[in-house]
């Protein structure tokens, strides 16, 4: 890329056949100019560094890279190990993205960022960052998952945020992103939109991309300290920034095997489920200004989907994550509700660790492939997110009625 | 003086099949000079609210695109007004943007708008018009950078489609300079500008109508509609009344 400034490497625009920048002219000196600043900024040394020392000072990186040994000798098989990634600032990877993103928008002199969510996650994260570093911050999100989601939304509000209901359509994420484009629409001079995964129109995939690919720099270099023989990463995908942050450094080489978990929700009948690669149902098309696979119907309508964890709960996937897939280089494989609860259960029991609702869908894939590989084997597993977030969910499906009068108790107290 | 153009929006499907071709006669009768029917979309991003309500609800009465392509043909057959269908990317693309632009220029309709199908992220839509005989009609916006203008000029485009934001001073309603120095750079393009301006009262349309080759008016009709109690023959009366000063 040339620009006024000088020579930069450029930002990737298609992955494959996917990808693209396909927005109308209204966002469109908003996306021309992220992709010149974005690039002017990662090539400057000084950005970096302000981005690492928010990661060491502020977010707590690097997370540790756990052998799971009891884990291990509980199922039989090859070693498992779990990137914790979920003991990151706010409870999850997306805060590397979010403070990449409002470093930039900082530099940008843009003073307001707008985000949306689905289960609050990507909105905390954001909501942190804007409060860090004194950006006004408004997050949009489905009224049903705000219903779902209420304690993320109480600490979105304390960290300074304001939340606004997107009462529209399936009023879910899908929805969510859709107010988020028509506020960045009309307000784009003075308003960063900061994406909460790797998909949208260009720059947004391959700058996600980068403010996540720390976490796989990292385990690769914690996997060359265990000395173990790894044949496998496991990541699961929703949009799909914690597996393409994961699997990044490792995308240019044949091996080891990287393995996404989709959604497998309720069962395989269309909107009970969010499997877009795993299965054959999805479509090629166009949508959120991007192009890759979707769950739509034969007239490029979104279908509804289902996944009892919020984050896993998107019609779209990624559009590098698409390419990858249709290639080889990835592999996808999904897990059910049930599977998901099972293994959250199992870590927890055995290794004193929660996964989030949306990672313990790839612990249930990890310990599927542990025990079909060499115990001589390793594979790593990202726990993108901890669980404390799914209290109000696990609890009802795990220990009902004692929840249930918990939640009777504290009303009465109220 | 140009003439006062009008180009009434409508959404397919709403409420149902049957009261969109209504709605559309009337919008017709009326007086509008061109159609423009939207085919709805799960998530049309670029529209505001109330579209978009419109839209879910004709998707839940059953909205498919073939049968949005029967609609136009048979309003194409009845009426002698120049037609364009407007949707998103993903209707236009889902069995290739050739299939489409196919199938609207043989239900007779003039152009196709679809905002978020840029020239340069076409996915052959501009070609396939061209072959197909239809005007694609490119949707451009304040803040359009000299280069995109370019690449547009390259296409020689009949119609250009954009929407403005007014400066409205009290009750009157004037172009600010900004406005009158975009519409003068989007005339240097030589097509044929329509343009949305959120308009809601004669006095507005025919104040703003001298400035553009036609004015988009969609919302105003929604509201129209459902004042009336979704009687689409209040719709007759309501373009007239735009177009003749009926309305303040």
């Amino acid at each position: 890329m040339e620009t006024a400034r000088g020579k930069l490497g450029t930002v990737a625009d298609y992955f494959g056949v996917f990808g693209g920048r396909f927005v109308g002219e209204t966002l469109r000196p908003a996306l021309d100019q992220l992709e010149e600043e974005f690039a002017l900024a990662w090539a400057d040394p000084v950005f970096r560094e302000e981005l690492d020392a928010a990661g060491k000072t502020f977010v707590g990186r690097p997370t540790p890279l756990l052998y799971a040994g009891n884990a291990t000798r509980a199922q039989g098989g090859a070693k498992i190990y779990v990137k914790l990634e979920g003991l990151a600032q706010t409870g999850a990877h997306k805060i590397n993205n979010a403070m990449g993103q409002a470093l930039l928008a900082k530099r940008l002199g843009k003073k307001r960022v707008i985000a949306e969510t689905g289960a609050g996650q990507h909105g905390l994260a954001s909501a942190a960052a804007c409060a860090r570093l004194g950006l006004s911050c408004r997050v949009y999100m489905g009224s049903l998952d705000m219903a779902r989601q209420h304690p993320n939304v109480f600490a979105m509000e304390m960290l300074g945020a304001e939340v606004i209901p997107v009462e529209t359509g399936s009023r879910t994420l899908k929805d969510a992103i859709n107010a988020a484009l028509r506020d960045w629409s009309a307000n784009y001079p003075g308003t960063h939109y900061l994406i909460g995964s790797a998909l949208g129109p260009s720059p947004f995939p391959e700058m996600v991309r980068r403010f996540q690919s720390v976490v796989g720099e990292e385990t690769r270099a914690q996997m060359r300290e265990t000395g173990a023989d790894f044949a496998a990463l496991v990541a699961c995908v929703g949009g799909g920034s914690n597996a393409i942050g994961f699997f990044s450094p490792f995308l240019d080489q044949p091996l080891p095997r990287l393995i996404g978990v989709e959604a497998g929700g309720r069962g395989d009948g269309p909107g009970d489920n969010a499997v877009r690669m795993a299965g054959a149902v999805s479509r090629i098309g166009v949508a959120h200004g991007y192009k890759s696979r979707f769950l739509m119907n034969g007239d490029g309508q979104l279908m509804p989907t289902h996944s009892i964890s919020a984050g896993l709960d998107y019609p779209g996937i990624g559009p590098q994550l698409a390419s990858l897939g249709d290639s080889g280089r990835l592999e996808f494989t999904s897990a059910s509700d049930g599977e998901a609860l099972d293994a959250l259960r199992f870590f927890a029991r055995n290794e004193g660790i929660i996964f989030a609702l949306e990672s313990a869908h790839a612990a249930a894939a990890a310990l599927r492939l542990a025990r079909e590989l060499d115990p001589g084997r390793a594979l790593a597993v990202n726990m993108s997110g901890r669980g404390d977030k799914d209290i109000f969910i696990t609890a009802k499906a795990l220990d009902r009625d004692n929840w249930l009068s918990f939640l009777e108790s504290e009303i009465a107290h109220a | 003086m140009p003439d006062r153009k009008l180009m009434a929006h409508l959404v397919a499907g709403y409420p149902d099949l049957e009261t969109s071709r209504d709605i559309a006669l009337a919008l017709a009768e009326g007086g509008a000079d061109f159609l423009e029917i939207q085919f709805p979309f799960s998530d049309p991003s670029a529209d505001g609210p109330r579209i978009e309500r419109a839209c879910h609800a004709a998707l839940a009465a059953g909205f498919t695109v073939s049968s949005g392509f029967e609609l136009a043909g048979e309003l194409a057959g009845k009426l002698a007004i120049p037609l364009f269908i407007m949707t998103y990317a993903s209707l236009a693309t889902a069995k290739g943007s050739g299939d489409f632009a196919t199938k609207a220029a043989a239900a007779g309709v003039r152009g196709i708008i679809v905002p978020d199908l840029p020239p340069d992220y076409d996915e052959g839509l501009y070609d396939a018009g061209g072959r197909a005989g239809l005007a694609v009609v490119p949707v451009v916006a304040p803040g359009i950078s000299e280069a995109r203008l370019d690449l547009l000029r390259r296409l020689r485009p009949e119609y250009v489609y954009t929407a403005l934001r007014l400066g409205v001073t009290g009750r009157e309603s004037r172009l600010d300079s900004g406005n009158r120095e975009y519409l003068a750079r989007i005339g240097s393009l030589g097509a044929k500008i329509v343009a949305g301006f959120g308009v809601r009262s004669s006095e507005q349309f025919l104040a703003l109508s001298g400035q553009v080759h036609a004015v988009a008016v969609g919302t105003f009709f929604l509201d129209c509609l459902e004042k009336a109690g979704g009687k689409p023959a209040a719709l007759i009366r309501a373009v007239a009344g735009l177009k003749g000063g009926g309305f303040r």
